[in-house]
């Protein structure tokens, strides 16, 4: 039972999902647009609930264990806690019971966002640029006809995109959108093939049962 | 030099510069940001899905203009807490059994449609094909080579039969596709991460320092 | 021998800074995919409407916020009328900065009622539904449906805007930016159901993977990476005259010398590899 009643549910869903794009008729989008409105939005915000939950009960459990590093957890829950409680108090467009700012000195949700979130996310990735240039020096190594292929055309498409491709010669940047268009497409596109095959696939074993790992351990 | 005087600047930049911190080796002030920046961003989230979803999509409705069909979503959705609590949390199962099956079942015609059907009607040497390059007779050699590209990627990736003879041959002009796809991939990718590197300079020494005009 | 890891940061920041701190203007040229899109967009007429869907989450911001400024001085600056909105939560706060930053600018410069920017005559911010595919199937039937309120909370249905712009059919064109492959859903669901154009702004890394798609005219245009931010930025400026920071343009050249130095370093890298292989 506790295995049947999802593996029915995950075919009926299922079910239902393909036969929307199948039928149109307004008599049937009419619970269609139930199931995506209602159900699916509600449910979405429940699962952040879980995912939420999960987080917090992580963290506490860090600190109740004093496993490593487990003083940054409370930063972490102090964070959430306050940016939740301006949130949830102060408003979305800081139009809430608290109030979210003093004097000219500012303080609701979009702020936090773009002061913390924003410089925080973008530093991270930011970072990705110092590893790619250790990684190509030290990693990129022209062994094979493939990789010195591979090598050719990244240099050309460097060299090409930008504002010094056009000095060098006018016809550089039109070979390179020409690579991109024509070749590029070409490899691009055998491999969309192969990927929408396997997604498929895959999508028809999790209706159809064969595939169980979402199921998750237990019985 | 300007060096900006809005404290929320400060922050932002500091910040940044706990996370930069890393390039030297991992430290404390990149942890402390690290989880500054997860404890924000869920607050940010709770924020959202409490006004825009629960609110006016589930909660008003249902317990203030009456709107009682919505008890099924809500006690699917409950279903989802059954996970904290071990004798129950099977039950966890049946609203990701929905949420799952009706997304992938939407996946199903759409990836067909779009990924399989519109692709190879683009790949198919018709005249229409011919003309959407704009180049004239040039058209038809790039769409032939557009043809003869896909098909020996597609042999390329097919490993149910040993690349030899007619396949072999395939496969090898296939790799060739593959690697050029690649190689401009990677020249994309270079890209990628320097403008992620220069947006971030931008605002250290624009918005803060006041360097760059 | 090896170089110490470190030295190469160093280069690459001094590579990367240097021409930030000492900037020179290098001129950039549209290539076709842009134009198109930049074509589909000015080809919206009175009676419709563009979305700009900012799917692109903070982590990319610096390739693809361009893209949004410049879409949005496009849009203000010839009147046509533009819904924002976004997929995930993420991101909803970018697209907010965004809009924020082009409309005080034209707002600043505005002389009368009439030359400004004004909420839910000359655009509207929808704001965020989950999951994407709620609103990308169902704004195929009803806008307002699907976002009851907008992000300020006003009903959408009382916008002015809204009193035209119903659902697909009163929308010309969707234009997504997004960092991951969004735009092949908009094209999965939406435009294979509701024959919505889609136009594309995404990230470097996704650039090569799209061109299939745009090939095939899935993809009405595509803008890639901050390069193809500074190709929309240039034809914003040279065909409606809109001055405003062009922050993708202002890279170019740092762009330049970054992607020479990686060059190098790969060169440097296999002169190595190859020597001490000759050596063995």
């Amino acid at each position: 039972m506790k295995k049947m009643i999802p593996l029915t549910l995950i075919f009926i869903a299922g079910l239902l999902g393909v036969i929307s794009f199948v039928i149109p008729h307004p008599s049937y989008q009419v619970y269609d647009e139930w199931i995506r409105n209602d159900l699916l939005r509600v449910l979405s915000a429940f699962a952040v609930v879980l995912a939420l939950g999960s987080l917090l009960r992580v963290h506490f459990d860090k600190i109740k264990r004093k496993r490593r590093n487990w003083q940054f957890s409370w930063l972490l829950l102090f964070a959430f806690a306050a940016s939740a409680a301006i949130g949830l108090f102060g408003g979305v467009a800081a139009d809430g019971i608290l109030p979210t700012a003093i004097g000219s000195f500012r303080f609701d949700i979009q702020t936090l966002y773009e002061n913390i979130v924003i410089p925080l996310a973008s530093s991270m990735f930011a970072l990705l640029a110092f590893f790619m240039a250790s990684a190509a020096y030290r990693a990129f190594r022209v062994r094979s006809m493939e990789a010195t292929l591979l090598l050719t055309a990244a240099f050309i498409v460097m060299i090409g995109l930008l504002p010094l491709g056009y000095s060098i010669s006018k016809h550089l940047p039109e070979f390179v959108q020409w690579i991109l268009n024509v070749p590029n497409v070409a490899g691009q596109r055998g491999i969309v093939f192969g990927i929408a095959l396997g997604v498929i696939a895959t999508s028809l074993k999790i209706i159809l049962g064969i595939e169980r790992a979402w199921l998750g351990g237990g019985e | 030099m300007n060096i900006s005087t809005d404290p929320w600047v400060w922050i932002a930049s500091i910040l940044s510069l706990a996370i930069l911190s890393f390039l030297y080796k991992e430290n404390p002030f990149f942890r402390a940001a690290e989880h500054i920046f997860l404890g924000v961003a869920n607050g940010y989230l709770v924020t959202f899905y409490w006004h825009r979803i629960l609110m006016p999509i589930l909660f008003r409705p249902l317990f203030q203009q009456g709107d009682l069909l919505l008890i099924i979503p809500f006690t699917i959705g409950i279903l989802y807490l059954a996970r904290f609590i071990p004798r129950i949390s099977w039950l966890v199962r049946i609203p990701i059994a929905i949420y799952m099956g009706y997304w992938t079942g939407v996946l199903i015609p759409a990836t067909i449609q779009a990924q399989i059907i519109k692709q190879i009607q683009g790949t198919v040497l018709t005249s229409a094909n011919f003309q959407s390059w704009n180049a004239g007779p040039w058209g038809i050699v790039w769409s032939v080579i557009v043809f003869i590209g896909v098909l020996c990627t597609i042999s390329y990736f097919y490993f149910s039969r040993e690349h030899k003879g007619v396949i072999g041959a395939t496969s090898r002009v296939g790799i060739v596709f593959v690697m050029i796809g690649f190689g401009a991939a990677f020249g994309y990718t270079v890209m990628a991460r320097i403008s992620l590197l220069i947006g971030k300079l931008q605002f250290l020494l624009g918005d803060w320092l006041g360097i760059i005009k | 021998m090896t170089i110490d890891r470190r030295i190469i940061y160093a280069i690459l920041l001094a590579v990367v800074t240097l021409p930030l701190v000492f900037p020179s203007v290098l001129e950039v040229t549209p290539m076709t995919p842009v134009e198109k899109l930049f074509t589909a967009v000015d080809k919206t007429t009175d009676d419709k409407a563009l979305i700009l869907d900012c799917s692109y989450s903070p982590q990319i911001k610096a390739e693809v916020e361009p893209m949004a400024i410049a879409v949005l001085r496009h849009a203000f600056q010839t009147r046509k009328k533009i819904l924002v909105l976004s997929l995930y939560v993420e991101m909803i706060g970018l697209a907010t900065r965004a809009i924020n930053q082009v409309v005080e600018e034209f707002n600043i410069s505005a002389q009368t009622y009439e030359d400004s920017i004004i909420y839910g005559r000359d655009y509207v911010f929808l704001g965020w539904q989950p999951p994407p595919i709620v609103p990308m199937l169902g704004m195929g039937e009803s806008i307002a449906n699907i976002y009851v309120v907008d992000y300020y909370g006003n009903q959408t249905d009382t916008l002015h805007m809204m009193e035209k712009i119903r659902n697909y059919n009163d929308i010309s064109i969707l234009v997504a930016l997004s960092g991951s492959r969004i735009p092949i859903s908009w094209v999965a669901y939406a435009q294979n159901r509701y024959g919505l154009q889609v136009g594309v702004g995404c990230t470097a890394v996704s650039g090569a993977d799209f061109y299939p798609y745009y090939q095939t005219g899935q993809f009405t245009g595509l803008m890639v990476g901050m390069k193809g931010a500074a190709e929309y930025e240039e034809l914003v400026e040279t065909n409606y005259g809109v001055k405003g920071r062009r922050v993708a343009s202002e890279a170019m050249l740092s762009l330049t010398y970054a992607h020479l130095a990686i060059m190098l370093f790969i060169v440097i890298g296999n002169i190595g590899f190859f020597l001490h292989r000759r050596k063995k």
